[in-house]
């Protein structure tokens, strides 16, 4: 018998086999850019409105603000492409007893369950947001020099993920508790609190999404990292961030899967 | 007696336990249940214990709830037991050992494996990624089963558009693959119609007769049971009732034989001999007790002018049915 | 109709099973206004206190009552009919004497309750974090009781017509997000609408969506005057019925086309 497929051979083949069987349906594309299109639109209202009454927003300028609504977006578009609909056949799997078949595969199961759909459209999602954050560091007047920019890239790279491993977190920690279809919203709703940056919440809020769903560190701080506001020491521990996360993830999918028992015994 | 590090499958001692909630009923009590949850437990497998010899076809029967389904996801890695140990190719399997887990393959009846949106060659071409096929290997078997089972012309559709039985021609398929040496199937056939279990039961049994594997095989259908199993393993509340040939399940369940007899002048009160299970004017079925074949036999050949008499085990169905629904199992039992 | 005791109730014991899911919910609830009261609070104090009117303490209320008008606000969602048509499951619902539409609707009413229940701790955590200010009333406590059911009942018949596109297209989630991303702006969800430009709030007010939204929150807080809830409550009426209209017709013919075209 020949070796079996590592990891990142696994991962090509199924972005593959998924993009390409997607493609067929062009229709898609423009029903995600007519989403994505609204999605920002109400982003942008929502900023309009706000800076119509006031020029700052707890130390924000309009341009700072736009640099956060890209990255939210951008960050959005990678959860929509590679997380969201992986953690949504996840919940099918166990509510219809067939995560049994991934847990019979003599491939690493949180590896099979994070890589094997994909949504392609929803990459005009990260388009849109490079495009916003573009906006916003010429509105802003910012000159960003190459190792901004990497800094940029790797504070981005870390908020994926951190947003990975969250969602993952959040829907194996459900598998048995809830009735995971509504955590997908509730998720949604808790990614949205990273439109605006943190530093305006309240100390509680603050805490929560710094600390408890590292969002600050996968939004707030790329966002501040391109418009400088901040030094790149916050980079180290956007990195470190990432690590805990990704580990605190893995070791919940373990017990996850030791405390599963299939929807039917 | 063979090594017991060559038996592909064996089970001892082995039991599963789960805490249920209890369910609330009414209105008041579903505001108590905010606050305080109770629960009880449920034995769905009792100390269990049997073996399968490499090339079995063994069968596994029971009524739902019997622990059939329990037992195969503990053999399988899916579930701990809570005590007793159960190996599979000489591994514990819910440590999950990638070695293990290649040589094994899992297919459960209308539940599938094979991704919805994608063509089954799709799926394969992530099967043979996944258990490291060779090329040549996986090129082989891929087009030697699909001739087969004629598959050829949905292979390119995306699975969601297949009919079920043709679904599960193609989980079959990616199940085979890789040349699994235990085969785990839980109810394969169920909502198949009858051509389609036939093809999907005859392709199990080719594959057992060239590879040797060693196949499980979970069913409420007969035709499952005695077109493919060797042996059978009867189990109900978590316990196994019964575990040997198919032959002797009547003999140790059934009490009864089945005489149907051709004749145009049988007698009328034909329910005193024993229980009538068909009636025409030229033709009978009547169950009797074991001990009193010969009596009836004898007494029908007297008084009537016999054209056919066959003297019949129970279908294994009603036994089977019987087994089920008797408390303990096994013994005589006189329904009327 | 003894039915719909019965569908609230069923509705009722299902929604209480998931009770986990009722206080998830309601806390994943609190946050986009949480997020929203941050942001308008925040310009408010840079404003000195009050913007377009309203005080820090009167967005609070608003926000907070938010999340119970939030929660009534649920109804069958659109996307569910194609679900719903694709699986086959409408065929059982056309073949029971009773239309589908006081089955989900009773079912709905009837989960109310329990995420009523789920909501008062939530309230209560956002009244002692927040300082909301409220205009007490009877007038407005009862008004809002009636504004709160007369919202559901609205936004229901609109998004059970809006449903109904399903039965034309399978491409059905592109119309709802329009209607999603409009109703976020137009119903006074992000913001009073007393903050939106004039223009806004001028559509808005042709528009069903402000009267599921921010008019029983107005209610309660108490920021209408006793006439005021009257004729919105009117309002809810009017809507409902030409909804409840539009439905009928649209529904008639729906089932005319599922009936030729099948599956």
């Amino acid at each position: 018998m020949s070796r079996p497929a590592g990891p990142i051979h696994l991962a090509r083949l199924h972005f593959k086999l998924g993009t390409l069987n997607e493609l067929q349906y062009r229709v898609n594309f423009w029903v995600q850019l007519l989403n994505s299109a609204l999605n920002l639109a109400t982003g942008l209202i929502a900023i309009a409105v706000v800076y119509n009454q006031t020029d700052s927003l707890g130390g924000w300028t309009s341009g700072q603000l736009l640099a956060v609504l890209g990255v939210h977006v951008l960050i959005g578009g990678f959860l929509k492409t590679f997380v969201v609909p992986n953690m949504w056949s996840l919940i099918r799997d166990v509510q219809e007893g067939t995560l049994d078949y991934t847990l019979t595969r003599p491939v690493d199961s949180q590896l099979i369950v994070s890589i094997r759909q994909i949504n392609i459209w929803s990459l005009i999602d990260v388009a849109l947001g490079v495009g916003v954050v573009a906006w916003a560091v010429t509105d802003i007047q910012a000159d960003p020099s190459a190792g901004d920019l990497i800094a940029f890239f790797v504070a981005l790279l870390c908020g994926a993920a951190i947003v990975y491993a969250i969602w993952l977190t959040a829907v194996t920690i459900a598998f048995k508790a809830v009735d995971i279809g509504d955590l997908m919203q509730i998720l949604n709703g808790v990614y949205e609190a990273g439109r605006w940056p943190v530093t305006i919440y309240p100390l509680w809020l603050r805490g929560s999404l710094t600390v408890v769903i590292p969002l600050a560190f996968a939004i707030t701080v790329p966002a501040e990292i391109i418009s400088e506001r901040i030094e790149g020491w916050w980079l180290v521990a956007a990195l470190g961030v990432a690590f805990a996360a990704l580990a605190v993830s893995r070791l919940i999918w373990k017990w996850g899967i030791r405390n599963y028992s299939g929807a039917s015994a | 007696m063979a090594n017991p590090l060559d038996i592909p499958v064996v089970v001892d001692a082995l039991s599963k336990t789960f805490k249920v909630p209890v369910r609330e009923a009414g209105l008041g009590q579903s505001v108590m249940s905010l606050f305080k949850r109770e629960f009880r437990d449920v034995e769905a497998v009792k100390e269990i214990r049997f073996t399968l010899d490499t090339g079995e076809i063994v069968g596994f029967l029971g009524p739902n709830g019997a622990g059939k389904t329990t037992t195969i996801k503990m053999l399988t890695g899916l579930l701990f037991p809570t005590a007793g140990t159960a190996r599979v190719l000489g591994h514990e399997p819910w440590r999950r050992e990638k070695e293990l887990l290649r040589r094994i393959a899992l297919v459960m009846g209308q539940r599938n494996n094979l991704a919805w949106d994608l063509p089954a060659v799709d799926s394969f071409e992530l099967n043979k990624a996944i258990y490291g096929i060779p090329e040549d290997v996986f090129q082989k078997r891929k087009g030697e089963y699909i001739e087969i089972l004629d598959v050829a012309d949905i292979a390119t559709k995306p699975i969601r558009n297949l009919s079920l039985g043709e679904r599960m021609k193609m989980e079959i398929v990616a199940a085979l693959l890789h040349g699994p040496e235990v085969l785990f199937l839980d109810e394969p056939t169920i909502g198949l119609d009858v051509t389609m279990q036939r093809r999907l039961r005859q392709f199990i049994l080719d594959y057992n007769a060239q590879n040797g594997a060693t196949v499980l095989l979970t069913s409420h259908y007969m035709a499952d049971v005695s077109a493919m199993v060797s042996r059978v393993v009867v189990i109900d509340h978590g316990s196994i009732l019964y575990d040997g040939p198919l032959a002797g399940l009547s003999d140790r369940f059934s009490a009864h034989k089945t005489i149907r007899v051709e004749a145009t002048d049988l007698p009328e009160d034909l329910g005193q001999l024993g229980r009538v299970l068909e009636r025409n004017p030229a033709r009978a079925s009547i169950e009797v007790r074991r001990e009193d074949v010969s009596t009836v036999a004898g007494h029908l050949l007297a008084v009537a002018t016999v054209t056919d008499l066959a003297i019949e085990e129970t279908p294994l169905e009603d036994v089977i049915d019987r087994v089920f629904t008797s408390e303990s199992g096994g013994s005589d039992d006189t329904q009327n | 109709m003894r039915y719909y005791r019965a569908g609230m109730r069923i509705g009722f014991q299902r929604e209480i099973q998931y009770r986990v899911r009722a206080f998830l919910m309601l806390f994943g609830f609190m946050i986009e206004p949480t997020i929203y009261l941050v942001v308008w609070t925040s310009v408010a104090d840079a404003q000195g206190g009050e913007i377009a009117g309203l005080t820090t303490g009167t967005l609070a209320a608003y926000y907070i009552v938010w999340t119970l008008v939030r929660v009534y606000n649920l109804a069958y969602a659109p996307d569910a009919w194609e679900w719903r048509i694709r699986e086959g499951r409408l065929n059982e619902f056309l073949s029971q004497p009773i239309h589908p539409f006081h089955r989900d609707f009773t079912f709905f009413a009837g989960a109310k309750f329990v995420w009523t229940l789920a909501w008062i701790p939530v309230a209560v955590f956002l009244t002692l974090i927040f300082d909301p200010v409220f205009d007490w009333a009877v007038i407005n406590v009862v008004g809002f009781v009636i504004a709160l059911w007369g919202g559901f009942i609205v936004r229901f018949l609109m998004l059970y017509a809006l449903g109904m596109i399903n039965f034309w297209t399978t491409r059905g989630s592109a119309i709802f997000g329009i209607f999603i991303a409009s109703e976020l702006v137009l119903s006074g969800r992000l913001v009073p609408l007393e903050l939106m430009p004039h223009w806004i709030s001028d559509i808005a007010a042709w528009l069903p969506f402000k009267w599921t939204f921010q008019f029983p929150i107005d209610t309660f807080i108490g920021r209408l005057s006793p006439q005021e809830i009257v004729s919105g409550i009117g309002f809810q009426a009017f809507w409902s019925i030409v909804l409840a209209l539009v439905f009928v017709l649209v529904w008639n013919r729906a089932i005319r086309r599922y009936g030729a075209v099948g599956n």
